[in-house]
């Protein structure tokens, strides 16, 4: 799992054009497979709409498939989802004029009021892959020429090897799938970066599961030797990066003695964390031991990021299931996924103004954001593509 | 009177009436048609085309840089041939090309002049007004210095990402106007006048794998077509861009390169130059085109783009030919030193 290729990058040098690519990556990593909606969230004949790298994306779900399609109508550029119109189980209908387009393919089928139209058969809506596996519908967003997509594997977290209580892949057979999704008021890349930082854990010193588990998670981690990131490069495979808490390369730093501060809890406890392009993060036996937190953080705009919060656990019988379910329900959900996890989103929302104002070329970065810009010279590196913004004037090409 | 009908690479057509005597470029500008050319007198190859049926053949009175195989192949210079029947042309750029954009003369400033090599200028303008200004990534302009009469083509080294700047690869050339422009009198905010934008050497729409092959400042609209490679829809293709230039110590842009390369893992490198002198060397010892001729080509559909000298431009040609590479799919643009001829690129 090194870095391939012929050339060895800079990789702790504060080389800011090494990842100017990242910095051009307002809207995110375009050609790329997104979480766009749980499986339970759309039932049998409903349309949802989503925005993801601001596009806007129509879901439908007929004889059990889903389809994507651009939620908007190719006549007057109605938001089809808004009043969803299904009169077919192959079709979708633009609930304004009746405009009605294959779900397949995006065809215009028939003009509620005007069949024999020329335009029939002419006009088309974009359509997008859509992979459904473990509860979630992937949606794979970006250009129209990127075919064949890749296989959803490659834009997940890599399966864990090297431990031998190695948590569960999301597509395992085995695996349990449960979280929640919600909108977070910050560029993608503040979420992304906060949810590997090493040196974030402040935030999170007197939340509720530290103070239920007793649990010492130290106030921050500083890398020390060189192997403290790991660069994952999988022929064919995901892209990104490993922080090796689990090892010497880390020091955790438990006190401060200048302002008098201790991590509390008499248990230590390193939950070590990923990232993957497009951007999203494993966070490794957490929020208990055997269990993996999944996140991702889908641009919906340059503003705003969709946060999904996935766990994933083991369950080999129905009993397990049900054990599961009532940990999930009552002690991850409410003390992992929300009280932990909205301090993350509240710091992330705090910078956001900073960053929208060039803070990109403004901030101080110290000696534990190594990961940080780590991370971005990796993303510049294997992303398939920066999604432009749609206010852009296209270039040709 | 013959009709000649021009085939665009993007299926486009267009029917010219050719007089007697009269050359097809010339032809098809008083039509309208606003083919790709530049010297007009046969020597730069810019307006070349292939014959696909017909009797078009190069007037007996003019020399032109035709070599003789491609002559044999159906190449012709538009700007040095006559119609001797109705004939069929294929143009090796889209119409979109010559019809989208309009040429026009736009004033800019000199915003930075740097010295990534001794004999080579980087020279970056700012357009002053015209914010309408585009281009295709490997195309060229001409610019007028202050105090000069005559203008000088150059290829953009940048993309329409980074206007309302562009960028230049200049070459430092004993007497040459512009080198000693630059060498002595060159400031910050000087207004250049350029001309454009100019030329048919633009990347292709295809999935297929691309040589790049550059000598010396030939590296300017090289650099611009890897960086429009990175903006371009698809999965990008395998890439081997082969750099070589005089020796070690006129070698430059090796950073800028190695950055292409961080940013596209697709993009292989072989960096050259004619004389070595450091045995730790990584630069393998010899011209771009020798550098490349051990790669294998394993896709047919391989396309191949050149800058630099004639000299380079043939021998590259040849030896892709050889290697396996199909005519119709290398491209060239030549740069020609003022001194030779009326470009100074």
């Amino acid at each position: 799992m090194e870095a391939k290729g012929n050339i060895s990058p800079n990789l702790t040098a504060g080389s800011a054009r090494q990842y100017q690519p990242y910095l051009e990556a307002e809207w995110g990593f375009k050609n790329s497979w997104y979480p766009a909606l749980f499986s339970s969230e759309l039932e049998e004949n409903q349309i949802k709409g989503v925005t993801i790298l601001g596009r806007e994306i129509a879901l439908r779900r007929a004889r059990g498939q889903v389809y994507a399609l651009d939620d908007r109508c190719a006549h007057r550029g109605v938001r089809m989802s808004l009043r969803p119109t299904c009169l077919t189980d192959e079709t979708i209908t633009c609930w304004y004029h009746g405009f009605t387009y294959n779900l397949r393919d995006g065809i215009l089928r028939t003009i509620v009021a005007s069949p024999d139209d020329p335009l029939i058969g002419k006009i088309r809506l974009r359509t997008y892959p859509v992979a459904e596996r473990a509860g979630i519908i992937f949606v794979f967003v970006g250009d129209e020429e990127y075919q064949p997509a890749p296989p959803l594997e490659a834009d997940l977290p890599i399966r864990i090897s090297d431990d031998k209580n190695a948590v569960a892949h999301i597509l395992d057979e085995q695996a349990y799938v449960r979280g929640i999704h919600r909108r977070g008021n910050s560029n993608w890349r503040l979420a992304v970066e906060n949810g590997f930082d090493p040196g974030h854990l402040l935030i999170h010193w007197d939340n509720q599961i530290i103070a239920a588990t007793d649990r010492n998670l130290g106030l921050g981690a500083l890398p020390v030797t060189e192997d403290a990131i790991k660069i994952i490069d999988e022929p064919g495979g995901p892209k990104g990066m490993m922080n090796m808490y689990n090892t010497r390369a880390y020091k955790f730093f438990g006190e401060n003695r200048e302002i008098g501060l201790k991590a509390r809890g008499k248990k230590p406890y390193y939950a070590r964390t990923s990232v993957f392009l497009p951007g999203l993060l494993l966070v490794e036996h957490w929020p208990a031991p055997g269990w993996a937190q999944y996140e991702w953080y889908v641009p919906i705009d340059n503003r705003h990021h969709e946060y999904w919060e996935v766990l994933v656990g083991r369950c080999t019988s129905p009993q397990e299931r049900q054990e599961a379910e009532y940990l999930y329900e009552h002690f991850f959900e409410p003390l992992a996924l929300k009280d932990f996890n909205d301090n993350d989103l509240f710091a992330r929302e705090a910078m956001q103004s900073f960053y929208e104002q060039g803070g990109w070329e403004r901030e101080n970065l110290c000696a534990f954001d190594d990961a940080t810009i780590v991370w971005r010279k990796i993303a510049s590196r294997f992303n398939r593509g920066i999604q432009e913004s749609p206010h852009r004037r296209t270039i040709h090409s | 009177m013959r009709t000649v009908t021009l085939h665009f690479e993007d299926g486009e057509q267009r029917r010219i009436k050719v007089r007697e005597g009269e050359f097809v470029l010339d032809a098809a500008l008083r039509q309208g048609v606003p083919l790709v050319h530049q010297c007009r007198s046969g020597s730069c190859s810019t307006c070349v085309a292939q014959l696909i049926t017909g009797n078009i053949e190069t007037a007996s009175d003019r020399s032109t840089s035709l070599l003789a195989i491609e002559a044999a192949e159906g190449k012709r210079l538009l700007c040095s041939s006559y119609a001797h029947a109705d004939s069929e042309l294929a143009l090796h750029y889209p119409a979109s090309l010559i019809y989208g954009t309009r040429i026009k003369v736009v004033e800019a400033s000199v915003a930075a002049l740097e010295w990534p090599a001794p004999s080579v200028a980087r020279l970056t303008l700012e357009l002053a007004t015209d914010r309408d200004f585009t281009f295709r990534s490997g195309q060229y302009v001409r610019l007028k210095i202050p105090g000069a009469n005559e203008w000088r083509s150059y290829s953009i080294a940048s993309t329409v990402r980074e206007l309302p700047c562009l960028h230049f690869l200049i070459r430092i050339l004993e007497g040459g106007v512009v080198s000693e422009y630059l060498r002595t009198r060159c400031r910050q905010g000087d207004e250049i006048l350029i001309e454009g934008p100019m030329g048919a050497f633009i990347l292709r729409p295809v999935k297929a794998p691309q040589i790049f092959i550059a000598g010396g400042t030939g590296l300017a609209p090289i650099m611009a077509m890897l960086d429009e490679m990175r903006y371009r829809p698809g999965p990008r293709p395998p890439m081997l861009l082969s750099f070589g230039c005089a020796s070690e110590r006129q070698f430059f842009y090796r950073d800028e390169i190695e950055l292409r390369q961080w940013w596209m893992p697709e993009l292989r490198v072989i960096l050259s130059a004619d004389r070595v002198e450091n045995r730790n060397s990584d630069l393998y010892e010899g011209n771009p085109v020798a550098a490349v001729a051990r790669e294998p080509i394993t896709d047919r559909e391989t396309v191949a783009y050149l800058c630099g000298p004639p000299t380079m431009i043939e021998a590259g040609r040849r030896q892709l030919t050889e290697m396996g590479l199909a005519p119709e799919h290398i491209y060239a643009e030549q740069f020609l030193p003022s001194a030779i001829s009326l470009a100074g690129r």
